[in-house]
């Protein structure tokens, strides 16, 4: 588990293009949203992109990307449950 | 008839940046000579000191006029939180988007890698550079993006002459990035009695625009 946050706070950085952030930068307990990191909507669409692309989840439910992407650890827990890749 | 002015212009090209005439920074020449964007949007931001996480979120024309808007409102000692109603923002260029438009393709290329970026799409329109300008300097005035065949002094300086009819400020001018390459001269004008302002006009435009620094 500790791998999959490792590489999900890399993978964030990346395609959110937090350039200012390194990985030891985000708490993967903290909230995604509405805390430090700041991200938008936008970064929510990008984030649900991001989990098809490199793991083969499709989100068909939008109340429960908020259950996902309330933090690093939630969306590692969720990926390793569900990741067809 | 108004006197108007330029009140502060800065200059960013793949080799320099200025800021009324004065050199502000010069890009080494062995950096990524085919995509300036590479490292030097980012040695900008980072030489003027600035603070706006959202800049890294940015496409690369947007990257470029916001660094130069920085430049010009700065010298203005306008870089704050208020509010400013009486500000247009008007811009300028050749290639719209395309680079942002170029990005997004690849996002969609193939069936096997469809994978369409949402915060690559939100920049594919030209018009969005003007808008993150008055949004990070909180502009309401009027907010347009002209495409242009080339550079036009005339073109722009007669946008502008229109827009100050309503406007007491406009900032903007010509601000493009294409095939890794930018080229910007942003300015702001208003009406003015300094005499060591120069005047707005084409002529002075294009003066400013060849400068080197």
């Amino acid at each position: 588990m500790d791998q999959l946050i490792e590489e999900l706070k890399k993978e964030i950085i990346e395609v959110l293009n937090l350039e200012d952030k390194k990985p030891e930068d985000i708490d993967e307990n903290a909230p995604l949203f509405g805390g430090e990191t700041g991200l938008d909507s936008i970064d929510a669409l990008e984030l649900i992109v991001m989990m098809e692309k490199n793991y083969g989840i499709k989100l068909q439910n939008a109340a429960e990307g908020k259950e996902i992407f309330k933090s690093v650890r939630t969306m590692a827990e969720y990926i390793k449950e569900h990741r067809t890749k | 008839m108004k006197n108007l002015k330029i009140l502060s212009y800065s200059r960013i090209t793949d080799d320099f940046v200025s800021l009324n005439g004065d050199l502000i920074l010069c890009r080494s020449a062995s950096d990524e000579p085919n995509d300036v964007a590479k490292h030097w949007f980012s040695e900008i931001y980072n030489k003027i000191g600035m603070e706006y996480p959202k800049f890294f979120k940015m496409d690369r024309l947007c990257k470029a006029g916001t660094l130069a808007a920085e430049l010009v409102m700065r010298s203005l000692n306008l870089v704050n939180d208020s509010v400013k109603e009486n500000w247009a923002v008007l811009c300028f260029n050749a290639a719209g988007s395309l680079d942002d438009d170029r990005t997004y393709q690849q996002t969609i290329q193939t069936k096997e890698n469809f994978f369409p970026s949402p915060a690559v799409f939100v920049y594919t329109l030209a018009n969005i550079v003007s808008g993150e300008i008055a949004i990070r300097h909180h502009l309401r005035g009027e907010s347009s993006c002209f495409v242009l065949e080339d550079f036009s002094a005339p073109m722009i300086s007669r946008a502008f002459e229109d827009a100050l009819d309503t406007a007491e400020f406009v900032l903007g001018g010509w601000i493009e990035f294409d095939k890794g390459h930018c080229d910007v001269l942003l300015c702001a004008v208003g009406t003015g009695n300094e005499a060591e302002l120069t005047d707005f006009s084409a002529e002075n435009l294009i003066s400013i625009y060849q400068k080197k620094y």
